[in-house]
């Protein structure tokens, strides 16, 4: 059985579809594979597209499964988090090594991979391109660095926010 | 004077005022252009705050963020030309620009200034943009009467688009962020609140009360998920760094159900990517024990779950209560398990439990209960059973991080409140127990309402605050909060963690919790179709958490109101870092799943004889 509500209704995977259309492919497969028809039917699937619809009926529902395809796609690429068996007592933790600042910048290379890596580049192009500009045009001169400077400071504040988040956070 | 002359006369003023205006705006543009690397920055900044709907706080902070770039180019400037000197560097390039007007060499004279212009561009943004909200807002500016109302509109859409860019940045909500604070989501509009891009709570918000309403489908979910993760990942990190106790979050899940299945098991995920070690739900894959309260509270528990009533039946109730004390106060101990309760309720077992040499006035008690105890032990069978086994052990809220109960206060009310009266009192328990090592608790009550039944909210909170524990208590709507107006208010003024106001349909009780806020109405006197050039300007009070603009709010927008203030956002929906390593597992299980406790047989020990009997008191030393 599938575990996507959506395709046991023969619909397209979005969280805007409306009643109407959920409610008519419902009807559609219903009618046709419905235990009390001459033919038998076909229960298994009936059964299946029920229990699509009861999911898919409310606008929040649509959301949620939506939101919950999304996430299983993004979680078949992330590492395991299944449940750990449980830890009875305290269990001592280690203390922050002082080298913790060089660990977070190892993980820069997967924080950029599981972030947004295209507007990464694009806003490093851009500031790359810029700078290049700015020491074609005004070589020499103190703005020249201060420019330039002011073009990484830029790039390092809005590219925050294209990282995946450090783990834990 | 004739009317010609007057005509005249009349004429000239009219000329010499636009003279006079004509100029003013001339000598503006003489210095726009002069300053023309300024002018673009605040042109484009303007721009920006425009269609972003930023307000004008963002582009004083560009302004500010850019302030170290120019004192770099200073103290460049100033090494090359020691002194004073250093400081007219900003005019330096302006002359020589000004005969370069092809664009390289304005390219060449706006980088050249660029580290003063920016700031300086980007402070007259702010100041223009702020007039300009100012003007609008007031009825100063804007061609028709309807401009105040249009421009807010329009400044409301591109704020909720901006709002859901931040939310859909990977980095920008992550479950929790420096200082301990919580980010919920991307700031739509920010009314008395400070204004940052991204909303955040601190995470001792979450450790007082809150109240989030909202209506189904409004996104109170993923609201009250990001808000659980985010406090949980918060108290985690204070606790590792030794500045606080480990988290145990309790969700109580009111409504039950399949969606509440589904619910649990992404805040489970979530919590793990959080950093927890272990995440139970009730009552699908963890049991709890009843029975590990102390015998007093067992007792007045147990008492509190059977309806008594009211009247002729308070006679009733006064035996039930003795009765009840008698079996759980009895020598040896409290029950272990439903069954040896059950067996307690039965006269033999009382009466050789409480020895009438030993214990005379309770003996005689258990003697005259004894015609009614069968009555008392079916009741206690029937709601016992009906209770399930989940209660009835083994296993503690010490034993995992975070709880996820789910309560069928849909299908089954009667029941889920009575299991919603044994949680709390477990949850109270493990507050203040002194043998546990003590834990920060978050108690979240998602739809209470549907269990309040046996427990109000009002003495849920009353009692999380007696105890230290955060209690967040959700509803579809304001009359969901609590039984009467009373009741409702109480919980809703005490909420000093923040109220979160989510789609609702009846929001002026909570929007009059934010207050009102003062703010100027023009009146312009209408000459034929337009506007005539005199007006009034009053000062009225305006809502500070429109209730029109709630009602209409989108799915997954909220507005937190807190201290008077409000801050409408857009809720990101809460996901684990991507990166988020687990310890590896251990080698071996480590878990020793506890027996269920057997309780001795009762019989056996009253009946034995006592070292003190035999020998006298103080005879075995």
């Amino acid at each position: 059985m599938t575990t996507n509500p959506f395709e046991a209704l023969g619909l397209p995977a979005r969280p805007d579809l409306d009643d109407e259309q959920v409610r008519a492919a419902w009807r559609a497969i219903a009618a046709a594979t419905h235990p009390d028809r001459s033919d038998g039917g076909d229960l298994a699937r009936y059964t299946a597209a029920s229990a699509a619809y009861a999911e898919l009926r409310s606008g929040w529902g649509r959301s949620e499964a939506w939101a919950d395809l999304v996430e299983r796609a993004e979680r078949s690429c992330e590492p395991d988090t299944s449940p750990l068996p449980a830890i009875p007592g305290e269990v001592p933790l280690p203390p922050v090594p002082p080298w913790r600042p060089l660990m977070d910048l190892g993980r820069l290379p997967a924080r950029i991979g599981r972030g947004r890596p295209l507007r990464l580049l694009v806003r490093a192009a851009v500031a790359a391109l810029l700078s290049m500009a700015v020491l074609a045009l005004i070589p020499g001169t103190p703005a020249a660095p201060a420019d330039v400077g002011g073009l990484i400071l830029w790039f390092v504040l809005t590219g925050r926010r294209d990282l995946a988040p450090p783990p834990e956070r | 004077m004739s009317v010609w002359s007057w005509l005249k006369l009349t004429l000239c003023l009219w000329l010499l005022h636009k003279a006079v205006k004509a100029m003013g705006w001339l000598l503006l543009a003489a210095l726009a252009a002069a300053v023309w690397p300024v002018t673009v920055v605040a042109a484009a900044g303007y721009a920006a705050a425009w269609l972003r709907g930023w307000p004008p706080v963002r582009l004083y902070r560009a302004a500010a963020w850019a302030l170290p770039v120019t004192m770099a180019w200073l103290a460049a400037a100033a090494l090359r030309v020691p002194g004073w000197p250093a400081a007219l560097a900003p005019g330096r390039p302006w002359p020589g620009g000004r005969d370069h007007l092809a664009a390289p060499g304005l390219a060449r004279m706006f980088l050249l200034t660029a580290p003063a212009a920016v700031p300086a561009g980007l402070a007259v943004a702010g100041i223009i943009w702020a007039w300009r909200i100012y003007a609008i807002g007031a009825g100063l500016s804007g061609i028709v009467a309807s401009a105040p109302i249009t421009f807010d509109a329009r400044q409301w859409k591109r704020q909720v688009r901006t709002a859901k860019g931040i939310t859909e940045a990977p980095g920008a909500v992550p479950l929790r962020a420096r200082g301990g604070k919580i980010p919920v989501g991307g700031t739509i509009r920010a009314i008395g609140h400070r204004w940052h891009p991204v909303f955040t709570l601190p995470a001792t918000a979450c450790a007082r009360h809150m109240v989030v309403v909202g209506a189904t489908g409004s996104g109170k979910t993923n609201l009250m998920i990001r808000l659980w993760a985010g406090w949980f990942a918060a108290t985690l990190a204070a606790a590792r760094a030794g500045r606080g106790n480990w988290p145990l979050l309790i969700v109580l899940d009111g409504k039950g159900g399949r969606d509440a299945r589904v619910k649990a098991g992404r805040t489970r995920r979530l919590l793990y990517g959080a950093g927890a070690r272990q995440v139970a739900i009730w009552p699908d894959e963890a049991r709890l024990s009843l029975w590990d309260l102390p015998a007093a509270d067992l007792a007045v528990l147990l008492y509190q779950m059977i309806e008594s009533g009211t009247g002729a039946a308070a006679y009733y109730a006064d035996i039930l209560q003795a009765v009840l004390t008698l079996a759980v106060g009895a020598p040896g101990g409290a029950p272990l398990s439903t069954a040896a309760f059950l067996d307690r309720l039965d006269a033999r077992w009382l009466q050789a439990a409480w020895d009438p040499a030993r214990y005379p006035a309770e003996a005689a008690r258990a003697r005259s209960a004894a015609r009614h105890l069968p009555d008392i032990q079916l009741r206690y069978a029937t709601l016992l059973a009906r209770l399930g086994p989940a209660l009835d052990g083994p296993g503690s809220l010490a034993e995992a991080d975070a709880w996820y109960f789910i309560l069928e206060g849909t299908r089954e009310p009667s029941v889920a409140e009575t299991q919603a009266m044994a949680i709390t009192e477990l949850a109270a328990h493990a507050a203040t127990s002194l043998h546990g090592e003590p834990r920060a608790m978050l108690l979240a009550a998602d739809d209470y309402s549907a269990v309040s039944g046996r427990v109000p909210v009002s003495s849920l909170y009353e009692r999380g605050r007696s105890l230290g524990i955060g209690v967040q208590v959700s509803a579809q709507s304001w009359q969901g909060l609590g039984r009467d107006e009373d009741e409702r208010y109480r919980i809703a003024a005490t909420a000093d963690g923040g109220i979160f106001v989510l789609r609702t349909p009846h929001p002026e009780p909570l929007s009059q919790l934010a207050g009102r806020r003062r703010v100027l109405e023009t009146a312009h006197r209408l000459v034929g179709s337009s506007w005539g050039d005199e007006g009034t300007t009053r000062i009225r009070h305006a809502w500070t958490a429109d209730p029109d603009l709630i009602r209409r709010l989108d799915v997954g927008q909220a507005c937190y109101i807190h201290r008077g203030a409000a801050t409408f956002f857009q809720v990101a929906r809460p996901k684990p870092s991507p990166l988020t390593l687990l310890p590896p597992p251990a080698p071996e299980p480590v878990v020793q799943v506890p027996v269920p406790r057997q309780e001795a047989a009762p019989a056996a020990w009253p009946a034995a004889p006592r070292l003190d009997d035999i020998f006298g008191p103080g005879a075995a030393r």
